[in-house]
């Protein structure tokens, strides 16, 4: 085994630019694996930390009739928790309504909730600093999309309990800026007790959030954790994990293209060698091992090369981020700006293991071969 | 008998041909001696390489016997004909054979890798056998650069290295001119007389047959004639 190994190195070594040629695009298929699972890994983490941070909370407590995916079940989802039941959530109370920045008209939807809440970053102390009359905090892309800023008023008409039109002016307290469009995209937010005020809907919530992970139990209400408020993340991350594994497939496919065609290449242009091998006294299979061994070398020197321009570029990556297209932005899952990859123990040595361990059978499969040579053959080198 | 190093008897070969046979070796009985420095002779296609193919366990009789160092080549398996070549036999191919990604050195110390030698040992025997043929100052060149001499002096050390008691050399002289060729007859004749080493030869060279001791005659498959003689050259 020792030997097989030396001599693989040797002879590839020996072997000068194919070597070279092969060594590159298996490391570029290694460096482009470990980059893309790295940043998907990495948005993964942000978008979880960043949807947690601002949407989730520890979990949430959802009134039965409300329908995240069904905004005609706005109107109706929303009901009275019995009080006793309020302990450390905070509520949240959708409505339907329209403003009319510049003469346009924008359907919004007003998240009324708890000014005095910690528990999301949505600065809702600033609904409290205003001194306005109805004070809303927006985030930025809400605020480009409707060409709003800190301090702008704008039309506001919604409808009240009995389905009655309402308007009146909203002053905008804060535009935050944050990486989750499902709490920025068309969407304002403003104190609870004022849009209970203006709907005449007291003490109504559509939904809560948690404080803590402690599951509510209430009757019509049902409580989601945190783990199932993230599984479309999480499902969505694992789509894109899929979709981009079929790309570095290709690619470390057409590297292990390139090793079995020289295997199979220097199968025939080396049959003297092998037949010198033979009367050497090495056994067929230990020159089946050897030619092995020199795909399974390819893979090794692959991975020493994308060690030596991988790591630095990833400990590049990994500190200053990948900036992430604008258009990315609006695909209704937290991305940042900026991505910075995350890259596993377990991620980085499976792909070694799927390297090495195939590169060593796509050059097994032709140095099989060597096994059934007649070396007499291979000495006069007359195989076909 | 059990002095013999080599023992055929009756060897036949036959090749697949088309839906038939070729028959190459037609009853071959022939006894070599440790220590014998002999030539397989005879036009082309008489079996020459076929006979020392099946003497150095490359290939095995289709009927008879061929007994090497007491063993039947036919019964052996791939691992033990393969222990038997690289512990026992040595090659001298007449295009050398070199690996040429490996340097002299590293050829001729490769049949040593396979057994269980130190690395000082090695050194040590591949040097050696590099001064028997005289070009120990070319150890670390790549076979590329050598020339046909040089090429072949190689190839008697990685033959030789390992002290085996059987040398085969195929048509050893062919790629070489006079000057070279009588170089390496002369080298091979004192390995035989210091070492002890048993050769034998398959060759069309008339150089080749002044040095030689034996002179076995084959045509087409068969010995016609085989005497001892008196070497033309000596050392
Ligand atoms: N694998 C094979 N299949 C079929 N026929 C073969 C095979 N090997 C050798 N032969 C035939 O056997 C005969 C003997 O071949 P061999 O190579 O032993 O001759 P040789 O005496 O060494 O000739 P040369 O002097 O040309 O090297 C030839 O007629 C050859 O065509
Ligand atoms: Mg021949």
């Amino acid at each position: 085994m020792k030997l097989a190994f030396q001599l693989a190195y040797r002879n590839l070594m020996g072997a000068g630019l194919r070597t070279w040629l092969n060594v590159g695009v298996l490391s570029f298929a290694y460096v482009l694996i470990i980059l893309l699972n790295g940043i998907l890994d990495g948005w993964n983490e942000q978008a979880r930390t960043d949807t947690i941070a601002w949407e989730f909370g520890q979990g949430q407590l959802r009134y039965d009739e409300y329908d995240p995916y069904d905004p005609f079940t706005i109107l109706d989802g929303h009901a009275v928790l019995p009080a006793e039941k309020r302990d450390g959530l905070t509520p949240v109370l959708l409505r339907q309504g329209t403003i009319y920045p510049e003469g346009r008209m924008l359907s919004t939807l007003i998240k009324g909730i708890d000014a005095n809440q910690t528990i999301i970053t949505i600065p809702t102390a600033k609904l409290k600093e205003s001194d306005a009359a109805l004070p809303v905090v927006i985030g930025k892309r809400m605020a480009e999309s409707a060409n709003l800023k800190e301090g702008d008023e704008v039309l506001m008409r919604w409808r009240d309990k009995h389905g009655t039109y309402d308007a009146a002016k909203v002053t905008v307290a804060a535009v935050f800026d944050g990486n989750v469009s499902t709490v920025d995209n068309g969407q304002m937010w403003m104190d609870i007790e004022k849009l209970r005020e203006i709907t005449q809907l007291e003490q109504s919530a559509t939904y809560y959030i948690a404080s803590t992970d402690v599951p509510v139990k209430a009757e019509g209400w049902t409580y989601f954790s945190q783990d199932e408020l993230l599984q479309d993340l999480t499902d969505m991350i694992e789509m894109k994990k899929y979709s981009s594994s079929i790309m570095y497939g290709m690619l470390l496919l057409i590297a292990l293209l390139a090793i079995f065609d020289t295997q199979v290449l220097s199968i025939f242009r080396r049959q003297r060698e092998i037949g010198t091998y033979i009367s050497l006294g090495m056994t067929r299979w230990k020159v089946v091992t050897l030619f092995t061994f020199e795909g399974t070398m390819y893979s090794i020197l692959a991975t020493i090369v994308g060690s030596i321009y991988g790591i630095p570029l990833f400990i590049y990556l990994a500190n200053t981020g990948m900036g992430m297209p604008e258009l990315s932005q609006d695909m209704g899952v937290a991305i940042a700006e900026r991505i910075y990859p995350v890259y596993s123990v377990g991620l980085i040595f499976s792909t070694v293991l799927l390297v090495v361990v195939s590169a060593t059978i796509v050059s097994f499969l032709p140095a099989r071969k060597i096994a059934k040579m007649n070396p007499v053959d291979a000495l006069k080198g007359k195989m076909q | 008998m059990s002095e013999n190093i080599i023992s055929l008897k009756n060897v036949v070969k036959k090749f697949p041909v088309g839906d038939g046979f070729f028959t190459a070796l037609k009853g071959i009985d022939l006894e070599f001696e440790k220590g014998e420095f002999a030539g397989l002779i005879g036009p082309s296609g008489s079996g020459k390489t076929t006979l020392l193919n099946i003497m150095g366990s490359l290939d095995a009789p289709t009927e008879g016997q061929a007994l090497v160092m007491g063993k039947d080549i036919a019964t052996l398996s791939h691992k033990q004909s393969a222990l038997l070549r690289n512990m026992h036999i040595g090659f001298v191919f007449q295009v050398y054979n070199l690996l040429p990604v490996y340097t002299v050195f590293e050829n001729v110390e490769f049949s040593l890798l396979l057994q269980n030698h130190t690395a000082a040992e090695r050194k040590k025997m591949v040097m050696d056998a590099l001064e028997w043929v005289g070009i120990e100052n070319q150890a670390d060149k790549k076979p590329a650069k050598l020339s046909g001499g040089e090429g072949q002096r190689v190839a008697i050390a990685r033959a030789m290295v390992k002290r085996p008691e059987i040398v085969l050399a195929d048509e050893p002289t062919a790629n070489l001119d006079a000057k070279n060729a009588h170089a390496i007859l002369k080298t091979m004749k004192q390995l035989n007389k210091e070492l002890g080493t048993t050769f034998v030869f398959s060759t069309h060279d008339e150089k080749v047959m002044g040095y030689l001791d034996r002179i076995i005659s084959l045509e087409d498959g068969k010995v016609v004639k085989d005497e001892v003689v008196e070497a033309q050259y000596t050392v």
